[in-house]
């Protein structure tokens, strides 16, 4: 308490020196100035710190390995009716059951990766402006926040590449975090999920691409849909598609209205070759679309904002 | 990009309908994000023919007598100058609305009104800016009589009965060619089956060599310079198709040599540039024109043909008079060098760039033209001297070729990529025939050779063929891939993910607790960190972030849930507890063995209630216990001692690390007085934050191979001053079959000892 009452005297006479500025001759009065504020931000520092201290003075200090105050009861938990799941997650948990139950293992994308992974491994050349597509954000260090999962392509090609060695595919899916440098409406988001496929194997078809996809979009709308197709430009991939879907009537679609879901194609050879598999040996292709629509289409919900709000309101219905 | 199926119909026969067209477009070739149907937009315009024409006196305006081919003569007011006895206009019909407000909110609908008082005006003789045909608004538009006669729809002669179809860019990244309509023309004949008809080249020039040109290789592939010279006046008296085309793609027409440099960008991708040759040679200070391509060095000045001064770096790439920059390569032209209406003599430019400098003088300078866009995509050098050749033609009324040079050092060779039509097949999934794959690819002018194993050259503009699978995507978008049969691959199931696993059984049990999952943004403020206690300096920090609420990694997940719960104890909601896993990342953790930052998953909860008493920490604690216990996981809480970013923000004297064995698995407890304060937050909370990824290490399943038959049970009180966790280890030491818990803590009024009271069970 001495303490503080005798800083904030400190503070008093400090202020009193300002004063003087009138006394200080012209060319000097900067420099002045500057010393005087230095002092003040020291000792404003220094009240802050002590008043802090006397906030946690008074704090009142806990058994911790108890199970409760003294003379209180026993503490609960709250009611289960209370609680809810996101359901982004909920979704991408079923979105990863039907991919595995299709054969695909599941790797979790980065949040945080570089220029090697979130580019040039994936045969973006340098410098090409096909990179500035992604907006992308970056750090101080260059490090990128992913534009898109096809970051993980390169490590999970790396990883599994003894599966092709032991006569077997790669079959993996990577949903994650990603992030684009655009402005937030009710359609676009700064912050979303995506879910990457990688397959690759000895004979695998630009076919069996559109069976996997068509099959996973199905049993996702639990009902028969109709896709299309449009040609696409991606450096990593070789032929580049994009995938889509016809809304299905349940979900208030009418005919012709195709939604864009993801984009895909064979893994272009040098993307390949960079994770040292031999593109003459093996073909694969690959995917990476949007959960946050998915999830949106399936219930319905017209705002991506809702989903990193963090409002109870809309969590307690899920 | 725009693409005006009109014209587009010009360069290529269309056997199917719009809407089969445009599905096609879409299939095979890029994106349409829209069409604009145009087929309305020109009803109830007409072509007249201004019969009489009398000046007002002491207005600017002309009463007109318009013959609108019906038997009778129409009364119509106009104001501008240069309307005149025998012209032929476009005449808006009373009723009809104005094309270029067509668009608006409220379209402008003309009707009949009085002018002057005493005058009936019957609709409007319209300017071109009024047709929505361009800018120009100092004379109402004069058509020329061999193309049209009194009575005609203005939209029959003009060909704007039209579909517009909007072009997603985005996905044409590596196909300059398609920026050109002939180029697009090309591939509508490639998806409908049919043999594109090359256009000719008309006007073949012959280099003479006479103008000085020297180029950085690096980044000038080609550049080829047209000496013309005036030897009369283009009049441009009349309203063109020309016009149309150039008003469809989104340019205005401006003077009959920038629209012809244009209209030859629209048609061939191929931009160009008009320099005043006397301009140019002044400015470079001698006596002939010497061109000289480089790299700008830093701090160079230039202004450009808008008047904006520009400060030059090393990146961007000059065209130069002497070593003098005059213009800002691909991007824009120099205002010291620019054409007038006295220019004599022009030197035209056809060159490509360095798409990768373009690309950094496109952001460096803001500047997104028409041209930039193409450049940006890398166009292909082989055309720039027939364009310029064209161009050349276009203007031949007001001048001739008096030089041409072009500089073309490493001439482009598109490869020859041999392939088996079996390869092509087993990528696709198809059984095309090699006919079929053949004559695909010479639809669009590729040269091919052999029959299985195929020779294929590409042409030219395809600078974008390389490999075996280029030339497979072709076949296969092309022929469309949605003919290609999805077949799924024989494939087991994989093994779930003991991550996703236990990320999934942790959200159902919080669940189950009553707990609220959230997601919350992994980009915070600085003012968030310092609010809850940590070092902002410990966060990777974004450049280029949407805000400054957005600009810094977190480190935790505890100060986003401190966030969220301040906002929804305002909604009001009176107790909840709100909770995420997700991933962090801190620098003083460094760099992991991939040399990326080394990256941990948190599990993180933040509890709230609206009221000042009781101790939030016992709640938070048993969230942990019960939590654990579910993964048959029993932690021991200890003082809290750590600076770890995640502890920071809790109240030492009212929180526990939490440990299992020698693990370090998080922290549990209060906050600091000035962190709920900061956060504007009741009283009763507290939360935790757990590492996962070690949670994922140390779980194990439950087994519950005991006997359930209680064979005895007893309360015990021990009265101690010790803690509770002192206390309870000498129970069990006493103990050791028993399965204990606890039942109550009393402590009389004034005494230090407590009375704990627990319930044991013996089976």
């Amino acid at each position: 308490m001495e303490e503080l009452e005798k800083l904030k005297l400190e503070l008093k006479s400090l202020n009193s020196e300002y004063a003087k500025i009138k006394e200080v001759p012209a060319e000097k009065r900067g420099e002045f100035g500057r010393e005087l504020n230095a002092k003040k931000n020291a000792i404003l520092e220094r009240i802050k710190k002590a008043e802090e201290a006397l906030l946690d003075a008074d704090v009142v200090p806990l058994d911790i390995t108890a199970p409760c105050s003294s003379n209180e009861p026993l503490p609960e938990v709250y009611s289960v009716f209370e609680g809810s799941e996101h359901p982004l997650m909920t979704e991408l948990d079923r979105v990863t059951e039907i991919y595995q139950l299709m054969g695909f293992d599941v790797v979790e994308s980065r949040q945080l990766d570089d220029e090697f992974h979130m580019f040039d491994s994936l045969n973006f050349a340098k410098e090409h402006p096909a990179r500035d597509g992604y907006d992308t954000f970056r750090t101080e260090e260059g490090l990128i926040p992913p534009a898109h999962t096809s970051t993980m392509q390169h490590r999970v090609l790396k990883a599994y590449k003894h599966n092709l060695d032991e006569g077997k595919d790669i079959a993996v899916v990577v949903p994650g975090r990603v992030y684009r440098n655009e402005d937030v409406d009710a359609t676009h988001e700064h912050t979303f999920y995506q879910c990457e496929g990688v397959f690759v194997s000895k004979d695998c078809t630009l076919g069996n691409m559109l069976g996997i996809l068509r099959e996973f979009f199905e049993k996702y709308y639990e009902q028969k849909l109709n896709i299309r197709t449009q040609p696409g430009y991606f450096p990593f991939t070789e032929p580049s598609l994009e995938f889509m879907i016809e809304k299905p009537k349940s979900l208030g679609g009418k005919k012709g209205d195709f939604l864009e879901m993801l984009g895909c194609g064979m893994i272009h050879p040098n993307v390949l070759k960079m994770a040292g598999i031999d593109p003459t040996k093996y073909h694969g292709f690959a995917w990476g679309g949007g959960i946050d629509r998915l999830v949106m289409l399936r219930y319905g919900l017209k705002d991506v904002r809702h989903f990193e709000s963090g409002n109870l309101n809309f969590l307690k219905e899920f | 990009m725009l693409i005006s199926l009109n014209w587009l119909k010009k360069c290529v026969k269309i056997p199917v309908s719009d809407e089969e067209l445009i599905r096609l477009i879409g299939a095979r070739l890029v994106e349409v994000e829209g069409v604009v149907d145009e087929s309305h937009k020109y009803d109830g315009i007409k072509i007249v023919r201004v019969e009489t024409a009398e000046k007002i006196e002491g207005t600017h305006l002309t009463l007109c007598m318009v013959n609108d081919g019906s038997a009778e003569l129409t009364q119509v007011l106009c104001g501008a100058p240069n309307v005149h006895e025998g012209m032929l206009a476009a005449w808006i019909a009373p009723g009809a609305t104005v094309p270029a407000s067509v668009h608006e909110d409220a379209p402008f609908v003309i009707g009949t009104r009085k002018m002057l008082g005493k005058y009936d005006s019957h609709g409007m003789l319209a300017a071109p800016d009024e047709l929505d045909l361009g800018d120009l608004h100092d004379g109402i538009a004069e058509i020329d009589p061999e193309m049209a006669k009194p009575g005609d729809k203005f939209a029959d002669i003009f060909e704007l009965d039209d579909k517009i179809l909007e072009i997603e860019n985005k996905s044409l990244t590596h196909r300059p060619d398609t920026f050109g309509l002939i180029g697009f023309a090309r591939e509508v004949a490639g998806i409908l089956g049919q043999k594109f008809e090359e256009p000719e080249v008309k006007a073949e020039l012959e280099t003479t060599g006479d103008i000085k040109i020297e180029v950085d290789e690096n980044v000038c592939g080609r550049y080829t310079a047209v000496v013309l010279e005036k030897h009369g006046e283009i009049k441009k008296k009349y309203l063109s198709l020309q016009d149309t085309y150039l008003a469809k793609a989104g340019m205005r027409p401006i003077d009959p040599i920038v629209d012809a440099t244009n209209y030859l960008m629209l048609l061939t991708g191929q931009p160009l540039h008009a320099f005043d040759y006397d301009k140019f040679v002044a400015v470079g200070g001698a006596k002939e024109p010497k061109i000289i391509v480089r790299l700008a060095k830093n701090g160079e000045k230039l202004t450009l043909l808008d008047g904006k001064d520009v400060e030059l770096n090393e990146n961007d790439i000059v065209i130069t008079s002497n070593n003098v920059p005059v213009a800002l390569a691909g991007a824009m032209g120099g205002a010291s060098t620019m054409i007038d209406e006295n220019t004599k003599n022009i030197i035209l430019e056809s060159a490509t760039f360095s798409l990768y400098n373009l690309r950094k003088t496109q952001m460096a300078h803001g500047i997104f033209s028409e041209a930039i866009t193409r450049f940006t995509k890398g166009q292909p050098a082989y055309q720039t001297l027939a364009v310029a050749g064209e161009c050349a033609e276009m203007l031949k009324d007001g001048f001739k070729v008096a030089g041409v040079s072009d500089c073309y050092p490493k001439p482009e060779k598109t490869p020859a990529v041999e392939i088996a039509t079996s390869e092509i097949n087993n990528l696709l999934g198809t059984d095309y025939s090699n006919d079929l794959i053949k004559k695909t690819l010479t639809n669009v002018s590729f040269e091919v050779s052999g029959d299985a194993n195929l020779k294929v050259v590409a042409p030219a503009w395809r600078t974008d063929i390389h490999i075996k699978e280029d030339i497979t995507e072709e076949v296969g978008r092309l022929l469309g891939y949605d003919n290609i049969a999805p077949v799924l691959p024989k494939h087991g199931t994989a093994t779930p993910s003991k991550l996703f696993k236990l990320k999934s059984f942790s959200r159902q049990t919080l669940k189950e607790f009553g707990a609220n999952e959230v997601l919350t943004y992994s980009f915070v403020s600085e003012r968030l960190l310092e609010n809850a206690g940590l070092d902002t300096k410990n966060s990777y920090k974004i450049v280029n972030s949407i805000s400054p609420e957005l600009q810094l990694v977190r480190q935790s997940l505890i100060p986003s849930l401190l966030d969220k719960a301040h906002m929804n104890q305002k909604i009001p909601f009176d107790k909840f507890a709100l909770f995420e896993m997700n991933k962090i990342y801190r620098k003083d953790w460094g760099m992991d063995e991939e040399d990326v930052p080394t990256e941990k998953m948190n599990i993180a909860l933040v509890l709230a209630e609206r009221k000042t008493t009781g101790d939030a920490y016992y709640k938070a604690k048993l969230f942990v216990e019960k939590y654990l216990a579910k993964l048959n996981i029993e932690a021991t809480f200890k003082p809290l001692k750590t600076k770890t970013a995640e502890a920071l923000p809790f109240e030492p004297k009212r929180s526990a690390e939490v440990w299992v064995g020698d693990r370090y698995l998080g922290v549990v407890g209060e906050f600091k007085t000035v962190v709920k304060r900061n956060f504007k937050l009741a009283d009763y909370l507290a939360g935790f934050e757990l590492d996962l990824l070690a949670i994922l290490e140390l779980e194990s399943p439950k087994l519950v191979a005991k006997d359930f038959e209680i064979k005895d049970k007893q309360d015990l009180t021990v009265t101690s001053t010790k803690t509770y966790a002192e206390v309870l280890a000498e129970v069990k030491e006493k103990y050791p079959e028993a399965e204990i818990s606890p039942v109550g803590i009393y402590q009389p009024e004034g005494k230090e000892e407590k009375n704990i009271t627990f319930h044991l069970e013996f089976r």
